[in-house]
């Protein structure tokens, strides 16, 4: 500790060298960080949901618009066995292709959504949304990245929608949702939904085998007009964004990439600099610091540089993540991107190890070099 | 007891299928307060005496002992720790840090022993004054004269209040004014200090300074002079 105005003074007096190396690092846990956030995203969709949920969609049917199902299946379902609750649920959507622009509406019962949803309001009321008819319950992300508030009015296609209220939920996928009542989404102009939902999402009761309701939900409308694909909301919403975590998962290789990069940099920095001042670390040698001192001063330049950097990257993709309100959507499954403090902790972890690691080996080489060759060097 | 002994020390370096051996069993006395030039050709072997005695180098054969201590004899690390104590060195190119003020520069050896922030403040001070910099301590070598540099360096390796304060061309590369006052100081720090000096000078006048003047010559020590006088100073003064 008593050398680190040392330190701190010869990455400033070399600052040129030592910012470049610190915005490489930055620039290179910032990819880390953020293609982390994305996984995480995706992550949710699949583990984010009770097993115990299932979703009773068309069959055959991908997009959300595509999917019409009788309303009146939902009496069917809630009588069979190993079925608690049924919420029956319309969603309207402006666009079905993998975009950063969707706006998805879900129209539920309102009495009904409490039930299966933990929300907490930070704005508005439940009675209004209850009561209006054209009222939207707004999850925090979306009404931050809209800047949506209580009493705003919006329009998705044909249809306007006044907010009456604002939540949060413990699951942030579903803070980038819209809720509205069912009805305004079956009776609105051009929808032609009248005793028609999208899907039904099915609780399973206690002690049941998710997997023999989905089965027996399935059958009873096997010889009807419109079949369904019962599956758990977890898979079934994986395998709507199928397509994106390919993607997603290319681009983990990236984050790694970027590690070895930000290694590389560091690295051929600290070497250089040791080069430079090979004949300093041989005065400081000579004043009486010992190798392993030598070896601990490049180590911390080394470690100054990679943390640094990899901190500025860190908070900034966590920043972008979480206050940037981005989400990607596809085939109405929303993906909300968020750095969760573990992976900022991974993150910074991984600075701190990578800039202490590229030091190693140009630090062996600072603390190893002969003390009277080094001196004679010009 | 001297305070330096240097006994029978070969020193030799193997350069393509030659052997070059700069010392050839060497043997040198240096008395406590004394002061020592050390003169002779390019390649004599003067700079390698000068190194092994200030623990930076180890001879091939023979024994180094200084103060009682067979520096010979110690692992990298208690050299290291012994050169923190007990050396002061003077380069010919000052070998400042250059993001390091004068004052922190003359700091550096303080930061390897045991002494407080404080105390560490007061030395560098001392060290400072003694030099005549004081008015000097927050600037940077780059803003500094050449012989204002050395005399920083100079702070700097009697800053610690070492057994020997070994030089390396200390004047090698200033003007003659400048070498003037290095010169001074250092006899000034001898007399009134009674800091042991032991130079390596090609410069006939910097030798004159000294009490006692040797040369080397195809790495065999001669002794020109006997010690003519020792620093009046002694340890308990």
């Amino acid at each position: 500790m008593r050398f680190l105005r040392y330190v701190l003074k010869s990455l400033w007096g070399h600052r040129t060298r030592s910012l470049l190396t610190v915005g490489g690092a930055a620039v290179s846990l910032f990819v880390f960080t953020f293609v982390g956030g994305v996984r995480g995203g995706m992550d949710q969709i699949s583990s984010g949901w009770n097993e115990r949920s299932l979703i009773v969609f068309q069959i055959h049917r991908f997009c959300p618009e595509t999917s019409r199902l009788p309303e009146a299946y939902g009496k069917t379902i809630a009588a069979l066995p190993g079925v608690a609750d049924v919420l029956p649920m319309r969603v309207f959507m402006n666009n079905c292709g993998a975009t950063l622009d969707l706006i998805v509406l879900h129209g539920v019962p309102p009495q009904k959504l409490r039930a299966f949803r933990d929300l907490s309001l930070v704005a508005g009321s439940f009675s209004e949304f209850e009561t209006r008819r054209d009222a939207a319950l707004v999850g925090r992300t979306v009404a931050d990245r809209r800047r949506l508030r209580v009493g705003d009015k919006f329009t998705v296609g044909e249809l306007t929608v006044t907010v009456a209220g604002v939540f949060s939920a413990s699951n942030p996928a579903v803070e980038n949702t819209i809720y509205t009542p069912l009805e305004f989404l079956q009776y609105g102009r051009g929808l032609n939904s009248v005793g028609m939902v999208t899907q039904f999402e099915v609780k399973v009761a206690d002690g049941a085998d998710p997997v023999a309701v989905a089965r027996a939900i399935d059958e009873s409308f096997r010889a009807d007009r419109v079949q369904t694909d019962t599956r758990a909301k977890g898979v079934f919403e994986s395998f709507a964004v199928g397509d994106l975590a390919e993607l997603v998962g290319l681009a983990g290789y990236l984050g790694y990439a970027c590690i070895v990069l930000v290694l590389t940099l560091v690295s051929s920095t600290t070497m250089m600099t040791v080069q430079d001042r090979a004949r300093e670390y041989a005065v400081l040698q000579t004043i009486g610091i010992s190798w392993d001192g030598v070896f601990r001063l490049v180590l911390a330049e080394s470690a100054v540089l990679g943390g640094l950097g990899g901190a500025l990257g860190v908070t900034a993709a966590a920043a972008v993540l979480n206050w940037g309100g981005l989400s990607l959507a596809t085939e109405g499954v929303s993906v909300a991107f968020s750095a969760s403090g573990g992976l900022v902790a991974i993150g910074l972890t991984v600075a701190m190890v990578i800039g202490l690691a590229a030091g190693v080996f140009p630090a062996w080489q600072a603390a190893r070099s002969d003390i009277v060759e080094a001196l004679r060097s010009s | 007891m001297a305070l330096v002994e240097v006994i029978d020390v070969v020193k030799e370096y193997r350069k393509g299928e030659h052997v070059i051996r700069p010392l050839d069993e060497v043997s040198l006395e240096i008395e406590r307060h004394e002061f020592v030039s050390l003169m002779g050709a390019s390649g004599s072997g003067k700079s390698t005496l000068l190194n092994l005695i200030a623990g930076i180098d180890r001879p091939t054969s023979g024994e180094v002992i200084v103060n009682g201590t067979a520096i010979t004899r110690l692992s990298r690390r208690q050299l290291a720790h012994w050169r923190a104590a007990h050396i002061g060195y003077v380069f010919q190119t000052h070998n400042l840090i250059p993001v390091l003020t004068a004052f922190e520069n003359v700091e550096l050896p303080l930061l390897l022993l045991p002494f407080s922030r404080s105390e560490r403040r007061k030395r560098v001070a001392l060290a400072l004054e003694a030099v005549g910099l004081s008015d000097r301590a927050d600037h940077y070598p780059r803003q500094l004269s050449g012989g204002q540099e050395q005399r920083v360096g100079i702070a700097r390796a009697i800053v610690a209040d070492p057994l020997v304060v070994v030089a390396d061309e200390p004047t090698g590369d200033l003007d003659a004014e400048s070498t003037e006052q290095i010169l001074e100081l250092l006899m000034r720090l001898n007399t009134e200090l009674g800091t042991t000096f032991l130079v390596v000078t090609h410069d006939p006048r910097t030798a004159g300074i000294a009490q006692r003047r040797l040369r080397l010559e195809k790495g065999k020590l001669l002794d020109r002079d006997c010690p003519a006088h020792v620093a009046t100073i002694t340890e308990d003064e």
